[in-house]
C-alpha cells in the first residue's frame, strides 16, 4: 500500500526536481537513479504480491478529493486558454463541457459519495507496473542521450527545453502508475486526463506548426474520450450509486452496460482505434522517446487496459461483439496500410494501432482464452515495440533519415543496432517469438468463440508478415561497402537497447514462467478457469528458439570456402560490381527498392474505408445502448 | 547458359529448336537457365566484339567450376564471314578458353546436341580433375625455383594478379607488365620459391636481402588453390630461408584487405602508406625477426 | 517410439520421394509438351552434380540463411509427420520460408530481391488460406493436433469442400507453378532470371533443391489430411491433386502479382470463409 503510493508519488517528486536541475550531467545522473529506483520498486511490487490475491486499499487522506478537483480546474483553465488562443474551439468546448460537468458533480454529490477502496493491486496491475516501471524507466534513460543529440544535431534553433521534457516524462510515469492502481474511477479519470495533457505537451515539443497541429488533434480526440469517460462515471453514480472500478465490473456483469460502453469508448480513443487513429499517426512528429513511451508502450496501453478490465462484462454481449469488430477491422486495415508506408515511424505507428486492435478484439470477445491472449499481447508488444522505436530513433540520428529505403546496408554500417532491430522485428511476427505466441493464442481463443472474427486476424497477420520481412530484408541487403556509423554512440543510449533486446529474447524463452506466474493467476481469479499452452508445444517452441539462436553462431566460420563474385546484372557488371554498363556505354548504379503498393494499400484509400467501417460500428454500439 | 554475341540469331533459333519437342535436349538432362551461377555449359553464338568482350568475361567468371564453353556456329568459332570486319575481334576463343566448337551456319540442332554430349563428357573429365586436385592438395611441395621455371612463374603471376588489377582498375600494374627477360634478370639477385603439385607450379614467392632487411614480394597462388594455406607455407619457408635477417618487409595495395589481414595474422604490422598513382596506394608492413 | 520412427522415416525417405515426384513432374510436363523429357531421377543427378560445384557468393553470409532454411524445413516436416499441432507446423513452415526469403535479400542483387519480394507477396496471398484450412479442420475435429485430425471418422473433404478447393488453388503457388509462379520458378527466367535463387550456386543451390523436396512432401501431406480417413485412397487422391497441379501448370499462363494476390484472397474469402461460415451455423 505504501509501495503503491511511493510508485505514484516518487516520479512526481522526481519530475519537479528535474524541472529545476540546470546542469545536464547532474540531471542525467538523477534520471538514471530515478529509473533504477522505479524499476526496483516495480520488481519489488511483483515479489511482494507474487502469491497474493488482489488487494484493495482505502485511503484516508483529508481534502485529497478537493486537491484533485483544484488541480483539475487549473489544468482545465490552461487547456481552455490554449484552445482559445490557437482558435481550436472544439477543444475549448470539450474542456468546458468536462469542467462544467465535473464542477456540478463535485458540488452536488461530493459529500454523498462513499468510496470503499481507492487503490488496489492485482496481477494485471503488476504486469502493467512492470511495463511502466521497467520499460518506461529504460526509455527515460535512453532519452537522455537521444535528446542531447536531438538538440545538438537537428534543431539548433529550438530552445533547449530538456528540463521540461524530463519533467513531463516523469509526470507521465506517475500518472500511469495512478491509472493502474486506482480503484476510484474519479481518480482514474484524473490521471487519465493528466496523461492526455502530457501527451499534448510532449507532441508539441519542437513547436513547429506541424507539431502543434498534431498536438491539438491528439488533444481533441483524447478529450472526447475523456468526456465520454466522465459521462460514464456520472451515469454510474446516478443510476447505481458507485464510483469504483471493481463495483462497476460487478454491476456490469449484472447488466449495467452503459457506463461500460462509455468507458470503453474512452479506451478506444486513447488507443487510437479507428476512426480515431489519426492522432497517433500525427503524434509521430514527436521525438522518438515520446513515441516509444506514450504512443506504443504505455499510454495507449492504458486505453486497452480499461477495456480489458471490463472484458468479463463484455463476454457474450452484443456490445462486446461490436467492440471486437472495431478492434478486428482496425487490425486488418492498419496492417494493410502499413505495407505502403516507407516512413519508419509511421509504419511502426500503424503496426502499433494494429496490435492494439488485436488486444481490443480479445477484450471484446472476453472469454478466458481471449484474456490470456490479450495479456500476452500486452507484455510482448510493449517490450518489442519499444525496442523497435528506440532503435529507429538511434538510426534516424545517424543516417539522418526516417525512410526505410535509406536503411539498406545497415548491417554493415551499424551492426549492433541493426542486430537489435532485427531481433525486435523478428519478435513481432515470427515463431517462436513472443508476438507469434500471442497471435496463436488469439487464434485459438477465436476459433472456439466465433471463427468469423478469426478471419480478421488471419488476413491481417499475413499483411504484417509482408511489411516486416520487407523491412528486415532491407536492413541486411548490402550494396556498397558502408562506413561505420556507430562511432560515438553513447553508452546511455545503447544500454537500454541491449536490455530491451535481451528482454525480447529472454521473455519468449521464459514465456511459460510468465504465463504461470502472472497471467494464469489473474485469469483464474476473474474466470475461475484458465488456459495454458500444452507441455509438448512448449518443448517444441523451446527447440525452435534454440535453433534460431544458433543463427548468430554460424558467423564464426564466416564464409571461408566460398568465392566472392558479383551479382548477376546480365553480364554488364563493371568495376566494383554494383555498377553496370547501361545504354550508350553510360555507367549506372544498381538500385533496389521495396514494393510499397501505394495503389492498393495506400493510406488515403484504405484509411477512408476503415473510418467508414468503424464509424458504422460505433453507431451500432450506441444503438445497442439506447435499447 | 546461352549468350548471343553478334549473332544474326540463326544459331540462336537452332539452339531454341534443340530445346523444342522435335529434338529435345532435356532428355539428356540439360535445361536452359538464364543465370550463370546455375550453369555448367556456356553456349555462345555469334562472334566477339569490343562491347561484348567484357560481358562474356563477366558471365564466364560468374559461372562456378567446373564449366565448359561451347562455341555454336561458325561466327563463334572463328568469326565466320564477318571475321575481317573492323569491329569483329573474332571467335570466342579470342576471349575465353573454348572447349567445343560446333561450326555451321546455322549449326543444326543435331550438331548442337552432338556438341552438348561431347561437352558433357569434357565436363565429367574436368570434374574428376578438380576432385583429384582437391584431394591431391595435401601433397604440395615447396622448393627453391630455378631459372627454368621463369616462364611458368610469369604465366602464373599474370593470372594471379588479375584480381588485384581489377580491384584497382589498373591493368598497367607492374606484375602484369613484367616481361620474361626482366623476370630472368631477377633470378640473379632474388631468391625464388615455388609451390608444386604434380609437377605443376601453383604458387611462388620471392625475397631479396638488403642491409638487414629481407624484402618479400610477389607472393602468388593460383586462383584455384587459394585459401588452402599454400601462401602461408610459402611465407614461412622464405622467412626460414632468410633466417639471418633481423627484419622483414612486405607491401600490398591499400584496398587489398585480405592480403593485409593475411600479413597481420603472420605478425606483420603496418608502418607506412605511400601513393603510387591516382588509383593505388601502397601499404607497407614489417616484422622483426624475433617474432617468427 | 513410433514418433521417433516416423521422424527418421521422414528425414530419410522424404527427399527421395520428393526427388522422384519432382522428376515425374518434369517427365509428365515434357510428355504433355510432346517431348521425351529427362530421366525420372534427374533431380537427384542434378543435386549430386551441384554438390561438386564451386560455391560462388555475392555476400559471404548468404549461404547461412539457406542452411537454416533447410534445417527448419526438415524440422517442420518432422513436426508434421509426428502428429503435432497443425498451427505450429504452419508457423514453423513460415519461419523456414522466411529464412529463404532473407537469403534472397542478403544476396543483394536486383533479381534476388525482386524474387524475395514477390515470394513475400505470394506468402501474403496463401497464408490466410492455409491457416483457414487448419481452422476448418479444427472446427470439424475439435482439435488442432494432426493425430486427431487423421483419426477422425470421416474424410474431411466432406465437410471442407470449399477449403479444399481454395487449398488446391494456392497449391500451384506453393509449388511455384503457373499461373502463380511469380517468384522463383524455372519458367519465369526471362523476366526474373532465377528470382531468389539467382545468386546461389553449388552446395547452397543443392540445399535449396533438397529443401524444396522436403517441402513438397510436407505440402502433399497437408493435402492428404483432407482425405486422411483411408490411407491408400488418401495417398492416391493426393497424387491425383499433384498431377492436377502439373496439368494446370502446363495449361495456364503466368498472371501478374495483383491478379494473384486479389484472386487468391477472393477465393479465400468466398470459398474458405464461406465454408467456415456454413460449418459454423451447421455445428451450432
Amino acid at each position: 500500500m505504501y509501495l503503491l503510493s511511493f510508485l505514484i508519488l516518487f516520479p512526481l517528486v522526481t519530475a519537479f526536481i528535474l524541472l529545476f536541475l540546470k546542469n545536464d550531467k547532474v540531471r542525467a545522473i538523477a534520471i538514471t537513479s530515478a529509473a533504477v529506483i522505479l524499476s526496483a520498486g516495480s520488481i519489488a511490487l511483483l515479489i511482494i504480491n507474487f502469491h497474493r490475491e488482489a488487494q484493495y486499499f482505502s485511503l484516508e487522506v483529508p481534502y485529497i478529493d478537493k486537491a484533485i478537483f483544484f488541480i483539475e480546474t487549473l489544468l482545465a483553465g490552461y487547456i481552455f486558454y490554449m484552445g482559445w488562443k490557437y482558435k481550436k474551439y472544439i477543444i475549448s468546448g470539450l474542456i468546458l463541457a468536462q469542467f462544467l460537468i465535473t464542477a456540478v458533480f463535485e458540488t452536488r454529490y461530493r459529500h454523498n459519495i462513499m468510496v470503499d477502496h481507492v487503490l488496489f493491486v492485482d496481477k494485471f496491475s503488476i504486469i502493467m507496473t512492470l511495463i511502466i516501471g521497467v520499460i518506461g524507466s529504460l526509455i527515460c534513460v535512453y532519452a537522455i542521450g537521444y535528446m542531447k543529440d536531438y538538440h545538438s544535431q537537428h534543431n539548433k534553433a529550438l530552445k533547449d527545453n530538456r528540463r521540461f521534457f524530463s519533467f513531463l516524462m516523469f509526470v507521465f510515469l506517475s500518472a500511469m502508475f495512478g491509472i493502474v492502481f486506482s480503484n476510484n474511477l474519479l481518480w482514474l479519470y484524473f490521471f487519465w486526463e493528466i496523461t492526455t495533457l502530457s501527451s499534448f505537451l510532449l507532441i508539441g515539443y519542437n513547436k513547429t506548426q506541424e507539431a502543434s497541429n498534431n498536438a491539438f488533434k491528439a488533444l481533441e480526440f483524447n478529450l472526447l474520450g475523456g468526456l465520454a469517460f466522465l459521462i460514464g462515471i456520472i451515469y454510474l453514480y446516478r443510476f447505481y450509486g458507485v464510483v469504483e472500478l471493481d463495483k462497476a465490473v460487478y454491476l456490469g456483469k449484472l447488466g449495467a452496460l452503459v457506463p461500460v460502453a462509455l468507458i470503453s469508448f474512452a479506451g478506444l480513443t486513447k488507443s487510437a482505434q479507428m476512426p480515431f487513429s489519426s492522432w497517433l499517426l500525427g503524434a509521430m512528429v514527436a521525438p522518438t522517446p515520446v513515441s516509444a513511451l506514450l504512443h506504443s508502450s504505455t499510454m495507449v496501453k492504458a486505453g486497452v487496459y480499461v477495456i480489458l478490465r471490463f472484458a468479463s462484462v463484455l463476454q457474450g454481449s452484443m456490445l462486446g461483439f461490436i467492440i471486437a469488430l472495431i478492434g478486428g477491422s482496425t487490425f486488418l486495415i492498419t496492417s494493410l496500410i502499413a505495407i505502403s508506408q516507407n516512413d519508419a515511424k509511421k509504419a511502426l505507428a500503424y503496426s502499433t494501432i494494429a496490435n492494439l486492435g488485436l488486444i481490443v478484439l480479445c477484450a471484446g470477445v472476453g472469454t478466458y482464452e481471449a484474456m490470456w491472449a490479450a495479456m500476452l499481447l500486452i507484455i510482448f508488444h510493449a517490450v518489442t515495440k519499444c525496442l523497435l522505436f528506440l532503435c529507429v530513433g538511434a538510426i534516424e540520428h545517424r543516417i539522418h533519415s526516417r525512410d526505410i529505403e535509406d536503411m539498406s546496408g545497415l548491417i554493415i554500417s551499424m551492426p549492433k543496432i541493426s542486430i537489435m532491430m532485427q531481433i525486435g522485428m523478428v519478435g513481432m511476427f515470427l515463431a517462436p517469438f513472443g508476438m507469434l505466441i500471442s497471435k496463436w493464442a488469439v487464434l485459438k481463443a477465436l476459433v472456439d468463440f466465433n471463427p468469423l472474427l478469426a478471419v480478421f486476424v488471419i488476413f491481417g497477420s499475413s499483411a504484417t508478415l509482408f511489411f516486416w520481412v520487407k523491412w528486415l530484408g532491407k536492413i541486411i541487403t548490402v550494396v556498397n561497402t558502408e562506413q561505420d556509423l556507430e562511432e560515438g554512440m553513447s553508452k546511455i543510449e545503447t544500454i537500454p537497447l541491449f536490455i530491451l533486446a535481451f528482454l525480447t529474447v529472454g521473455l519468449c524463452g521464459l514465456f511459460p514462467f510468465v504465463s504461470t506466474a502472472l497471467i494464469q493467476p489473474y485469469v483464474m481469479e476473474i474466470y475461475g478457469t484458465t488456459l495454458t499452452m500444452s507441455q509438448g508445444n512448449i518443448v517444441i517452441m523451446s527447440i525452435m528458439l534454440a535453433m534460431v539462436m544458433l543463427f548468430p553462431l554460424s558467423f564464426i566460420n564466416y564464409g571461408k570456402r566460398v568465392k566472392v563474385v558479383d551479382a548477376y546484372l546480365g553480364g554488364a557488371n563493371i568495376e566494383t560490381g554494383t555498377r553496370f554498363r547501361g545504354a550508350s556505354g553510360s555507367i549506372k548504379n544498381m538500385a533496389m527498392k521495396n514494393y510499397y503498393m501505394e495503389k492498393y494499400f495506400g493510406e488515403k484509400k484504405l484509411y477512408r474505408f476503415g473510418i467508414l467501417f468503424c464509424f458504422i460500428f460505433m453507431v451500432f454500439m450506441f444503438m445497442v445502448l439506447v435499447k | 547458359m546461352h549468350y548471343d554475341g553478334t549473332s544474326c540469331n540463326g544459331c540462336d533459333i537452332e539452339v531454341l529448336a534443340s530445346l523444342a519437342p522435335r529434338y529435345d535436349v532435356e532428355r539428356l538432362g540439360v535445361i536452359n537457365t538464364g543465370n550463370p551461377k546455375h550453369a555448367d555449359i556456356f553456349l555462345i553464338t555469334g562472334s566477339m566484339n569490343d562491347q561484348n568482350r567484357e560481358v562474356v568475361q563477366n558471365i564466364y567468371e560468374q559461372m562456378p567450376d567446373p564449366k565448359v564453353v561451347m562455341a555454336i556456329g561458325i561466327c563463334a568459332t572463328s568469326g565466320g564471314i564477318f571475321s575481317e570486319c573492323y569491329n569483329v575481334l573474332g571467335g570466342v576463343n579470342k576471349v575465353l578458353p573454348v572447349d567445343i566448337y560446333v561450326p555451321g551456319c546455322a549449326a543444326r540442332p543435331e550438331s548442337i546436341i552432338d556438341g552438348v554430349v561431347k561437352a558433357l563428357k569434357i565436363l565429367e573429365d574436368k570434374k574428376h580433375k578438380l576432385i583429384e586436385m582437391k584431394l591431391g592438395r595435401e601433397a604440395f611441395v615447396i622448393e627453391p625455383a630455378t631459372i627454368e621455371d621463369a616462364a611458368e612463374i610469369l604465366a602464373l603471376q599474370k593470372l594471379a594478379y588479375q584480381s588485384e588489377a581489377e580491384l584497382y582498375n589498373d591493368f598497367a600494374f607492374p606484375p602484369l607488365m613484367q616481361t620474361l627477360p626482366e623476370l630472368k634478370e631477377d633470378f640473379k639477385t632474388v631468391t625464388f620459391f615455388k609451390a608444386v603439385i604434380n609437377g605443376v607450379i601453383i604458387g611462388s614467392v620471392r625475397g631479396r636481402m638488403k642491409d638487414d632487411t629481407c624484402y618479400v614480394y610477389r607472393r602468388i597462388v593460383h586462383p584455384m588453390y587459394q585459401n588452402l594455406g599454400i601462401g602461408k607455407k610459402l611465407m614461412n619457408d622464405i622467412e626460414f630461408h632468410f633466417g639471418f635477417a633481423s627484419r622483414f618487409e612486405v607491401f600490398t595495395g591499400h584496398k587489398s584487405k585480405r592480403n593485409i589481414n593475411f600479413y597481420e595474422r603472420l605478425g606483420y604490422k603496418m608502418f607506412k602508406c605511400e601513393k603510387v598513382n591516382d588509383k593505388r596506394h601502397r601499404v607497407y608492413l614489417e616484422k622483426s625477426a624475433d617474432r617468427i | 517410439m513410433k514418433i521417433f520412427l516416423m521422424i527418421i522415416a521422414y528425414i530419410i525417405f522424404a527427399p527421395i520421394l520428393g526427388a522422384v515426384l519432382s522428376g515425374l513432374d518434369r517427365r509428365v510436363t515434357a510428355r504433355m509438351q510432346g517431348r521425351v523429357g529427362p530421366p525420372i531421377l534427374q533431380p537427384l543427378y542434378d543435386v549430386l552434380k551441384l554438390m561438386q560445384k564451386d560455391s560462388l557468393v555475392v555476400r559471404r553470409s548468404q549461404n547461412f540463411y539457406i542452411a537454416f532454411f533447410l534445417m527448419f524445413i526438415i524440422f517442420t516436416g518432422a513436426l508434421f509427420f509426428s502428429g503435432k499441432d497443425l498451427l505450429l507446423v504452419i508457423f514453423a513452415l513460415t519461419l523456414a520460408e522466411i529464412f529463404f526469403v532473407l537469403g534472397g535479400y542478403k544476396a543483394s542483387s536486383p533479381y534476388s530481391i525482386i524474387g524475395s519480394q514477390r515470394a513475400m507477396i505470394q506468402m501474403m496471398a496463401y497464408e490466410p488460406i492455409v491457416i483457414l484450412a487448419a481452422v476448418g479442420m479444427y472446427m470439424v475435429t475439435k482439435s488442432f493436433y494432426i493425430t486427431d485430425i487423421i483419426s477422425y471418422n470421416k474424410p474431411l473433404c466432406y465437410y471442407l469442400p470449399g477449403l479444399l478447393f481454395a487449398f488446391i488453388y494456392i497449391l500451384t503457388m506453393k509449388f511455384s507453378k503457373s499461373p502463380f509462379d511469380l517468384a522463383y520458378s524455372h519458367h519465369a527466367h526471362q523476366e526474373l532470371v532465377k528470382g531468389m535463387t539467382t545468386e546461389f550456386s553449388g552446395r547452397s543451390l543443392a540445399m535449396i533443391e533438397v529443401a524444396h523436396w522436403y517441402e513438397n512432401i510436407l505440402l502433399l501431406g497437408f493435402v492428404w489430411l483432407f482425405f486422411a480417413n483411408n490411407i491408400l485412397i488418401g495417398v492416391a487422391l493426393t497424387l491425383l491433386v499433384y498431377f492436377f497441379t502439373i496439368l494446370v501448370d502446363n495449361t495456364f499462363a503466368r498472371v501478374k502479382w495483383e491478379m494473384a494476390l486479389l484472386s487468391t484472397w477472393i477465393v479465400g474469402l468466398v470459398f474458405g470463409v464461406g465454408n467456415i461460415i456454413v460449418l459454423f451455423f451447421v455445428k451450432r
